[in-house]
């Protein structure tokens, strides 16, 4: 993005120059490197621009709108209505039903985005720092982790739903040998989220750790040697020399978990066969396809599509922004 | 695929306009072969149309809904699309034409019974022509199970019969009483609605889903639905339907709910026969009443291809397509003077049934009885009550379903 922006900025630079006017002017123009690169940069450029962020801002424009049901958007009379209804629940004026707000399935979506993070992030560092130490068959390792990431959420779905069979699933057969079970989990309220974020992390911890293993390598021996030497324990190493080298890894990481914890949306389809999980594993992706596809609510469900957006933006900014200030992106 | 269908759809429209643009999702099993024959059924009749036929891949009809919505979005209509009549197609109001005499005709007014013929019409004009029926209050049985336990189908008379049959069954066998699964919500709203129907009868189901409904015939129907719930299979949160209905084709259960699809599967093995091995009664309580789930094709409005689309659907309300569909579909033709003898002993009965039926409700399941944004709230309600069988809350949250 921004070798693009940079050019667009020294061509309108250059553009007050033109004084001279003339030919040379338009030559000195067509001769340029970022006018002759254009076919590179520029289609990609136009793509993007239009397709991820155009589709971004119509999106928050319609979210403003009361479109519903089928026929065209009406932008004359933009209002915040359906932000209000997202968070204080009532009846819209283009609908006769009671429209419920968003709090719940928000807070599903808080509790699953962080825990699902954060415990892939912590997983995957010990991985990789067990990966790291020369084992044997290290390479065997890190494709048994890594492979769960290659497999479609349906097929991971119907995994676990089978994993979490009160009868015959290995979790409950774990879960009676140590006399805890079996419990019925895949429609327990207090289980329900947390299983689904277990099988999430099941699924992604070794995509933490693949990134987490080359941040590693990337750390020269010397700083592990220089910990040794001044007599720093293995656990002191890691936690004060080598950890903190691992920033740039970690926000990576994060930015790519944070948005397959988006992606649980799949999962859930599969698992409860529909966008309808139930209230403790509703989140704001089954909430808003419902809103959209299943009552055609097509304005409200966009309100939630950037409720749901900020609050990726919220958890993912802060981190690019501090990479950003140090030069490190 | 969507697109294209979208591009040549476009493009048919401007020469005359004879391609017939179908959209369905029926794009494997005997939904496919259902879809197949009627196709082909038609053309002998009608051999200069030709079909720019779009199985809507990935099978669902919430697929199939968006394709159509959004291909309306961009003005680009199809010629008429698989959906379920009733309430449902309010999802899709201002984009069906009046077919009242060019298609719903003094024949098919003549030939469709009073329920069906009600769901082809929205807001009272015909727009939509059913295919095929359904039906969902049905109770299937494995009869060497039930008489191991010494229960007798016809004796039951109500849906609290069907619980004290279930505990003869647990303590006299060692199979599962009701095969049921409970991963998804849906086959929990239809169970319920048939108990509903049942117990409030044909005025209280009424009621409710006109939204006037009575809380406390709700919860009692909700409370029979959680007393069976100690029959179910232990894993019934981990199980499919399919995985349910193998229970009961293997003699691991007894009972089981479900719409009359679950017969395909009986039909399909050979040592399981109908009569013998496997056999249905009426859902206890429900015997005057044929639930209904239907298929239709809409005439849909700036039709790609007007008179083609309007032969398609007259030949889609004939008593000849509708055999030709339902005997690979393993339903029912909804015109009464069909002539069935070509379908399954099964559906026969079904069919001797359906005629007998003193009414022929909607099911809210399937989409006919209430729109789509009242059902969403049902089916939340729905999801709520499998994690605790609260008959209480569960019964607040429906009646607040339509307001």
């Amino acid at each position: 993005m921004r070798n693009p922006l940079s050019i667009m900025r020294r061509w309108l630079g250059s553009r007050r120059l033109r004084a001279e006017g003339g030919r040379t002017a338009v030559r000195s123009i067509l001769d340029r490197d970022s006018v002759r690169a254009a076919p590179f940069w520029l289609p990609p450029f136009l793509f993007v621009g239009l397709f991820i962020y155009g589709a971004i801002f119509w999106n928050i424009i319609l979210s403003l709108t009361d479109f519903q049901g089928i026929g065209v958007p009406d932008y004359s009379a933009l209002d915040f209505e359906n932000y209000v209804i997202a968070f204080f629940g009532g009846t819209p004026s283009w609908s006769s039903l009671t429209v419920p707000s968003i709090w719940n399935s928000a807070w599903n979506t808080v509790v699953l985005m962080v825990s699902f993070s954060v415990v892939c992030l912590i997983l995957g560092l010990l991985l990789a720092i067990l990966v790291d130490q020369e084992i044997r068959f290290e390479n065997t390792f890190r494709t048994i982790y890594l492979l769960p990431m290659s497999l479609s959420f349906v097929v991971t779905a119907k995994f676990w739903l089978y994993m979490y069979n009160v009868d015959t699933g290995l979790v409950n057969i774990l879960l009676g040998a140590v006399g805890l079970g079996p419990v019925g989990i895949v429609q327990n309220p207090d289980l329900k989220l947390a299983a689904v974020t277990f099988a999430l992390i099941w699924q992604f911890s070794g995509y933490a750790m693949i990134v987490y293993l080359a941040g590693l390598r990337a750390i020269p021996t010397s700083h592990f040697e220089a910990a040794r030497v001044d007599g720093a324990s293995t656990i002191r190493m890691y936690w004060h020399v080598i950890i903190p080298q691992l920033r740039t890894a970690t926000v990576s990481a994060l930015v790519v978990l944070t948005v397959f914890s988006l992606k649980a949306f799949d999962f859930l389809f599969s698992m409860y066969g529909g966008y309808q999980p139930g209230p403790s594993a509703d989140i704001l992706a089954t909430r808003m396809v419902r809103e959209a596809y299943a009552n055609g609510n097509w304005a409200y469900g966009s309100a939630i599509a950037v409720i749901l957006f900020i609050m990726a933006l919220a958890i993912v900014a802060p981190y690019i922004y501090t990479q950003y200030r140090r030069g490190e992106l | 695929m969507a697109g294209l269908a979208g591009c040549s759809g476009g493009g048919g429209g401007g020469d005359g306009g004879n391609e017939l643009e179908l959209l369905h999702a029926w794009s494997s099993g005997d939904g496919n072969a259902a879809i197949e024959a009627l196709i082909e059924g038609f053309q002998e009749e009608h051999p200069d149309v030709e079909f720019a036929e779009e199985p809507v891949n990935g099978a669902a009809r919430s697929n199939l809904d968006q394709v159509v919505l959004n291909k309306l979005q961009a003005n680009d209509p199809p010629s008429t699309f698989q959906t379920w009549p009733g309430k449902t197609l309010e999802k899709f109001d201002g984009a069906f034409e009046d077919i009242e005499g060019d298609v719903w005709d003094e024949d098919l007014k003549e030939n469709y019974l009073a329920g069906p013929q009600e769901q082809a019409q929205l807001n009272g004009t015909y727009v939509t022509v059913p295919l095929n029926i359904h039906r969902i209050n049905n109770l299937f049985y494995n009869t060497a199970v039930l008489d191991e336990a010494g229960v007798d189908p016809a004796s039951l008379s109500s849906a609290s019969d069907v619980v004290d049959a279930c505990a003869t069954i647990d303590e006299n066998t060692d199979a599962v009483p009701f095969a049921q699964q409970t991963s998804g919500a849906w086959s929990t709203v239809q169970l319920w609605e048939t108990i509903l129907l049942g117990q409030a009868g044909i005025d209280g189901y009424e009621a409710f889903i006109n939204g006037n409904g009575n809380r406390d015939e709700v919860e009692a129907a909700l409370q029979s639905v959680a007393d069976l719930r100690e029959y179910y299979p232990s894993d019934s949160s981990s199980i499919s339907f399919t995985e349910a209905n193998t229970m009961v084709m293997e003699g691991n259960a007894a009972f089981i709910h479900q719409g009359d699809w679950a017969a395909g599967a009986y039909s399909n093995s050979d040592e399981f026969n109908y009569g013998e091995d496997w056999n249905q009664v009426s859902y206890p309580g429900t015997s005057g009443s044929y639930l209904l789930n239907m298929d239709s094709f809409p005439y849909m409005a700036n039709n790609p291809s007007p008179e083609a689309t309007k032969e398609f659907l007259s030949y889609c309300g004939s008593a000849e397509g509708q055999v030709l569909f339902n005997e690979k579909k393993g339903s029912i033709p909804p015109r009464s003077d069909a002539d069935v003898s070509a379908l399954n002993d099964f559906q026969q009965d079904q069919f001797a049934d359906f005629n007998d039926a003193s009414n022929q409700p909607p099911s809210i399941q399937h989409g006919l009885a209430v729109r789509p944004a009242i059902k969403t709230n049902i089916t939340n309600a729905f999801s709520g009550f499998l994690e605790d069988y609260d008959a209480a809350a569960t019964a607040d949250a429906l009646i607040a379903s339509f307001t």
